[in-house]
């Protein structure tokens, strides 16, 4: 296997930076999140970061389009994405994975989403290894495995002193060959990731869900929640939005922002009417979208277990104890 | 088991048991270690899920909004902070202190869960930012207190030490400062929705038509409604420090606050909000000797 000192790994990136919009995980006042490649700066690696890579690929507002009037006359302009060839380095299992849901959602069944597929067909993805598992961490209960990202062009390894490289893609090798001066052959075997702390059965999930619907259990799930959007907008695959717009005069701009089924405005519709009217119903959809909806419609879970909602929700609402009640439940 | 638990569980049991109240909200262990989560009892059965600990940080206080359809009373366990977010309540006319059973619980100071995260149980934990100043751990309105009255401790606090920072520095430093603060703020509302004192039925940034507050998230529009949030909820918060240990990307919420109920205590006399209900909050009342410094 290919290697890297682990002292010189920012040496490999600066020089990836000169090639590629590299992005990597730091932690910004105290928040860990993938940015912009800067030399002056030490990476974050020890635990995964806050925010999910997501928004590289789907930002949290975007514009869309321009248009001008002038008389009966519309005008509108395209806003182009620059295609710039970039590198996500440091992406764990949880969040490849998530990019795999999120790729199924804008780029298959007929619709590609132009916005979405300039960036990732742009993109290269490099996988970290996990060693350690965070207190939230369950993506090997969600059919993950901590070592190997989903759908990456390199997967790194943690070996110890070194850092090693594995490609696995052609796009990956290319990568390897491109910087083979700065990586040395090595022996070492990869570092194991530790047993989790927390781990779920999601097994039959999906299938006993589609007959929940109608479950008491809602109801009492709900109770604590908020109805704001944190798990959602920390969540690396929640990728709902809003299409809004910005007019000034007679020229304006629309664009799309992040959006939550969370929220009780979500579903609510023109004249007032909201098929979701409370916590129980919108609680409901969210479970149901990430554990048996998308299961249905793309064969895969919308969770990938990296845990975020559970270690930031102020009011400490569990998505394993919900499939745990799930699992528990009694259906007719 | 300690033994607060013990009396949480026994005066539930007694409500429950007796028909006393229909509901109980307390707190219950959640997971890891280091969470404390609400607990909604309705059952005398079910009671032996409360607990109270050092990460009982959720202000039940919020959930009565929810239960307005509630019959019979419902009992809830405060902590000083929490009881205050009662009166608060009472003050807008959401709750009625007679629905209540209140059940105070003296707080000696609860534990910061973001540092305890990837520790061990009986690890050294950092005491939660906003307990460190806490002026009032003993609950201000309850029908029976847990446990004896603790002393309020005087001691400087990070949110503290950070306004003083800010007073020092030129408009245009504190500027980038919160600038720098709210460009960060993902818009989740977390900090809105946590807020006892944010009990709007319909929320301004929530209206569609007019859109008062846009959806994209940018600057101007997180500045927009930040500062809206702090100028609505001055002389009502009642420091409860939830915004702040709700927000995900640590926005220092209470500074923004605290230097609000300063400038107030200071202007209009030392008057925290929620500990007289019948009392008018000093910027919801007209006195004609009121400071007009800023006319």
């Amino acid at each position: 296997m290919l290697a890297i000192d682990k002292k010189r790994l920012n040496e490999l990136l600066r020089n990836m930076s000169r090639d590629f919009r590299v992005y990597a995980p730091y932690l910004e006042n105290g928040t860990g999140k993938f940015a912009p490649y800067r030399e002056d700066r030490e990476l974050y690696l020890e635990m995964n970061t806050l925010l999910p890579p997501k928004d590289i690929f789907f930002p949290q507002t975007e514009k869309m389009y321009r248009f001008r009037t002038a008389g009966s006359a519309l005008e509108i302009e395209e806003i182009e994405d620059k295609k710039e060839k970039q590198v996500i380095f440091g992406i764990r299992s949880c969040d490849a994975f998530s990019i795999d849901c999120l790729d199924k959602v804008f780029l298959s069944r007929g619709y590609e989403d132009a916005f979405y597929k300039n960036k990732r067909e742009n993109t290269l993805l490099v996988g970290l290894a996990c060693t350690a598992a965070g207190d939230t961490c369950f993506c090997r209960s969600m059919g993950l495995n901590p070592q190997e990202a989903v759908g990456v062009d390199l997967q790194v390894l943690d070996l110890g002193e070194e850092w090693g490289f594995e490609a696995r893609t052609a796009a990956g090798e290319g990568l390897l060959a491109r910087y083979r001066d700065l990586l040395r052959e090595t022996d070492a075997a990869p570092i194991p990731t530790q047993e989790f702390k927390l781990k779920v059965d999601v097994e039959g999930v999906p299938e006993k869900l589609s007959r929940m619907f109608d479950h008491p259990m809602w109801e009492e799930i709900s109770r604590k929640c908020l109805g704001c959007a944190l798990c959602t907008y920390l969540c690396p695959t929640c990728h709902c939005f809003d299409v809004s717009g910005k007019v000034k005069g007679e020229e304006g701009y629309r664009f799309r922002c992040w959006d939550s089924c969370m929220f009780s405005e979500y579903t609510r519709m023109a004249g007032g009417h909201n098929p979701r009217p409370t916590k129980k119903e919108r609680v409901r959809n969210r479970f149901m979208h990430k554990l048996c909806y998308f299961v249905e419609r793309y064969g895969q879970l919308l969770c990938t277990g990296c845990g975020r909602c559970l270690a930031k929700c102020p009011v400490n609402m569990d998505i394993t104890a919900v499939i745990r009640k799930i699992k528990e439940a009694e259906v007719e | 088991m300690n033994e607060i638990t013990q009396k949480m569980r026994e005066t539930a049991r007694g409500l429950l048991n007796s028909g006393q109240v229909a509901l109980v909200l307390g707190w219950e262990k959640g997971y890891p270690w280091y969470k404390s989560a609400p607990a909604f009892i309705d059952r005398g059965e079910d009671v032996d899920r409360l607990v109270f600990d050092e990460f009982c940080h959720n202000n039940l206080s919020k959930y009565l909004l929810d239960l307005v359809a509630v019959e019979g009373r419902i009992a809830l366990f405060v902590k000083g902070c929490d009881s205050r977010g009662i009166n608060r309540l009472i003050q807008d006319n959401q709750v009625k202190r007679e629905q209540l059973y209140i059940i105070g619980i003296p707080c000696p100071g609860l534990k910061d869960p973001d540092d305890a995260a990837g520790k061990k149980q009986g690890d050294e934990i950092k005491d939660a930012a906003k307990c460190q100043d806490c002026r009032y751990p003993n609950p201000v309105v309850y029908d029976l207190l847990l446990g004896e009255k603790v002393p309020v401790a005087k001691r400087s606090s990070e949110t503290q030490a950070l306004i003083e920072r800010l007073e020092k520095m030129k408009p245009d430093e504190r500027y980038e400062f919160w600038a720098e603060q709210f460009s960060r703020c993902l818009r989740c509302y977390a900090c809105r929705n946590i807020c006892p004192a944010c009990n709007c039925r319909e929320c301004v940034f929530d209206r569609a038509t007019p859109e008062w507050l846009g959806k994209a998230n940018n600057l101007i529009e997180n500045q927009f409604m930040h500062l809206t949030r702090a100028i609505h909820v001055a002389g009502r918060c009642i420091e409860c420090g939830e915004c702040e240990r709700a927000c995900p990307v640590n926005i220092p919420l209470m500074a923004l606050n605290r230097k609000l109920i300063n400038d107030i205590e200071e202007l209009f006399g030392e008057e925290p909000a929620g500990l007289d209900p019948e009392k008018k909050t000093p910027l919801g009342r007209f006195e004609l000797d009121d400071p007009e410094k800023f006319m």
